[in-house]
């Protein structure tokens, strides 16, 4: 359960006036109307889609959108903050909102033609309608320049043709971007982006995936047919897929970092009642040092882990946008979540292994961010990788 | 002509924080502000917000929201505005330190109140969460000659009457007063809304207009405390538990029953 102010004392990171309402607003939202669902969403994997308006009335579905497209104008810090603030309330809800906020609204509204921003953003941004991104395949994960997602032009549309894999928000979703290879050759630079409709003939969204984590955040299989996409939907430019891509990556993987650090609030919210509440020999657990020490461990990563994603943003804000650090504070933030949950379910012991206590539940979504979003693996190349050739 | 709408707002102490962070100065008889856990808007005054805006909804209105003390939290008090008041106008002195005086600090919002470009309606909570008191909103209506209805869980206003549906023990009354009026309105009134991301960057652009002791004009018959606060502590409350054993269950309760007797309670 969250509550509107924690009952441990937080660092107060200075993030300023703006950041501090918004992260108000949003816990209140979140403790108010979405915490007390989150059991539910995990037990009954249904999308809570009556969710998505509301979350547009408070303007948080085009929180980084200008406001001339209806959206709210922030930048990425209050962005992080919001799917952090979302995500300590359901970690599902958080995810999906992260799909549809930033990878789907956000790319749109980075790369697309006026009339496709016009056209699209709107009812996204109100929650009118749900978005998601498509990438991956089932041969093409990590390796996602591997796809084989086919688009060849006909006139003025292109036929689509192959299938998509893991897409968040796949199945409730009514746009979609979505990565094609228009010139199979060209490696890199034969891939292009597209906006796809739901109702565009030759689409097929599959049942949804039956996941071990985030459930409720719906993830499926996209088939396409012969599926006719018009030529002015492209996203960017044809053969230019993989720069819209890259660079959606970067920010798509700052923005999840405030999932991993929602789902380690949850853990303390689970966790520092509990110790107190529950006596062994005599005594509240809290007053053991072994559990002190777990306390210790769980309250100094998410310091550390916020303190980095919220360094990470605020230099986004600037315009400094840095792949390693971006692929750094998602590693770092998904690896100490999942070992936070861990934690929590160790001090909770008995209670912490059954469903009638929120903190399993925290460890099977956690997991997610250790794979979702590129891997752990994948970001430490990145990392590695950029250190190495900067130093060269 | 757009209708004025004045809300009187109180900045409290999270009444939602833990007890383990409530702390009282005795010396200086004060509540110590806890520290990491921001102060919050009034409920109730919330709920008088949310009033202000749904008349503004309906109609053409300016809703300013008023408060008064020594310090505040800027970001908290800009919430009204986040949801949509129009203007923030904050009494802050050192003068305004005293909150549990409810005489003086209805003298201070009577005073801003007849200082604005005129009004119509005034629109407070109930009571505040700290002291409890419930008294300002009375005091404000009695210095500034206002009829008052207390209790209100739904305000509209039309033909120059705010018609209130006021909270009775069985039920809702339907009451009208001519317009100035005061009404106090009640958490039955509904949730208030959550601000909105817009709403948030609208009030970060927005300025409150601050007015000292200075800018009140008051008499010193009207500044001074009529309350003097003595002593200041967290009571101390002891549970004992006593089994009455009888004979039966009957007997158990008749001698429990003698008890109470004994005891004044029944």
């Amino acid at each position: 359960m969250t509550s509107r102010h924690p009952p441990w004392a937080t660092l107060n990171h200075d993030l300023g006036e703006t950041a501090d309402i918004v992260r108000d607003t949003v816990r209140q939202f979140t403790a108010a109307e979405i915490a007390p669902r989150a059991d539910e969403i995990d037990r009954s994997n249904q999308f809570p889609r009556d969710l998505w308006p509301r979350l547009g009335d408070l303007g948080l579905l085009g929180i980084t959108v200008a406001e001339e497209y209806g959206g709210a104008g922030l930048g990425y810090l209050a962005h992080t903050l919001v799917m952090e603030e979302v995500s300590r309330g359901s970690a599902s809800v958080g995810l999906s909102y992260g799909a549809h906020s930033n990878l789907c609204v956000n790319q749109i509204f980075r790369n697309g033609t006026e009339e496709q921003k016009r056209r699209y953003l709107p009812p996204l941004i109100s929650g009118q309608h749900v978005g998601a991104l498509a990438m991956s395949e089932p041969d093409a994960g990590s390796d996602v320049v591997s796809m084989r997602l086919r688009a060849e032009k006909r006139g003025d549309h292109y036929l689509l043709n192959g299938a998509k894999m893991w897409i968040t928000n796949g199945p409730e979703a009514d746009t979609l971007v979505v990565y094609a290879k228009t010139a199979p050759d060209a490696g890199s630079r034969g891939i292009t982006a597209f906006l796809i409709e739901r109702n565009f003939p030759g689409f097929h969204p599959s049942p949804k995936l039956d996941k071990l984590g985030m459930r409720g955040s719906s993830t499926s299989e996209l088939v396409f047919q012969d599926c006719q996409v018009p030529a002015e939907n492209i996203l960017g430019k044809e053969g230019r897929g993989v720069a819209v891509l890259m660079s959606g990556l970067d920010l798509e993987r700052l923005v999840l970092t405030g999932g991993p650090l929602g789902i380690m609030q949850s853990c303390l919210d689970a966790v520092v009642p509990y110790v107190h509440q529950r006596q062994q020999f005599g005594q509240p657990i809290g007053e053991f040092q072994l559990i002190q020490a777990k306390l210790a461990d769980m309250y100094t990563s998410l310091s550390a882990c916020q303190s980095y994603a919220y360094a990470v943003a605020r230099a986004a804000d600037r315009g400094l946008i840095s792949r390693k650090d971006a692929a750094g504070c998602l590693l770092f933030s998904a690896e100490r979540a999942t070992q936070m949950a861990l934690q929590a379910i160790q001090t909770l012991g008995g209670n912490g292994y059954i469903n009638d206590f929120p903190v399993a539940r925290l460890l099977r979504d956690a997991k997610l961010y250790e794979i979702g979003a590129g891997t752990s693996e994948i970001r430490r190349m990145l990392i590695g990788r950029e250190l190495f050739r900067e130093t060269i | 002509m757009a209708l004025k709408i004045a809300v009187l707002a109180k900045q409290v102490i999270d009444p939602e924080m833990p007890m383990a962070a409530f702390r009282i100065d005795g010396d200086a008889k004060r509540v110590v502000p806890p520290a990491n856990i921001p102060p919050v808007v009034n409920g109730f005054d919330e709920n008088a917000v949310e009033a202000a805006l749904r008349i503004k909804d309906a109609q053409e209105a300016t809703v300013t929201v008023i408060s008064t003390g020594a310090e505040f939290a800027l970001d908290v008090m800009k919430k009204p505005l986040s949801m949509g008041a129009d203007e923030l106008v904050l009494l802050q002195d050192d003068a305004f330190s005293n909150t549990i005086d409810s005489f003086l600090t209805a003298q201070l919002l009577a005073a801003a109140v007849r200082k604005l470009d005129g009004f119509d309606l005034i629109i407070c909570g109930r009571q505040a969460s700290d002291w409890d008191n419930a008294q300002v909103p009375l005091g404000v209506a009695e210095i500034l000659g206002l009829s008052c209805v207390s209790l209100g869980k739904k305000v509209e206003v039309s033909d120059g009457k705010a018609r209130v549906e006021r909270i009775v023990p069985d039920g809702y009354e339907v009451v009208e007063a001519t317009l100035p009026a005061l009404v106090t309105v009640s958490n039955e009134l509904g949730q208030p809304r959550y601000p909105t991301l817009r709403g948030i960057m609208a009030a970060t652009r927005k300025r409150p207009t601050v007015w000292s002791k200075n800018d009140l004009a008051l008499d010193d018959a009207q500044s001074e405390a009529r309350i003097t606060l003595r002593q200041l502590f967290i009571p101390i409350s002891d549970q004992e538990c006593e089994i009455i054993e009888g004979e039966d269950p009957a007997d158990s309760g008749r001698l429990l029953a003698l008890k109470l007797r004994e005891a004044k309670i029944i």
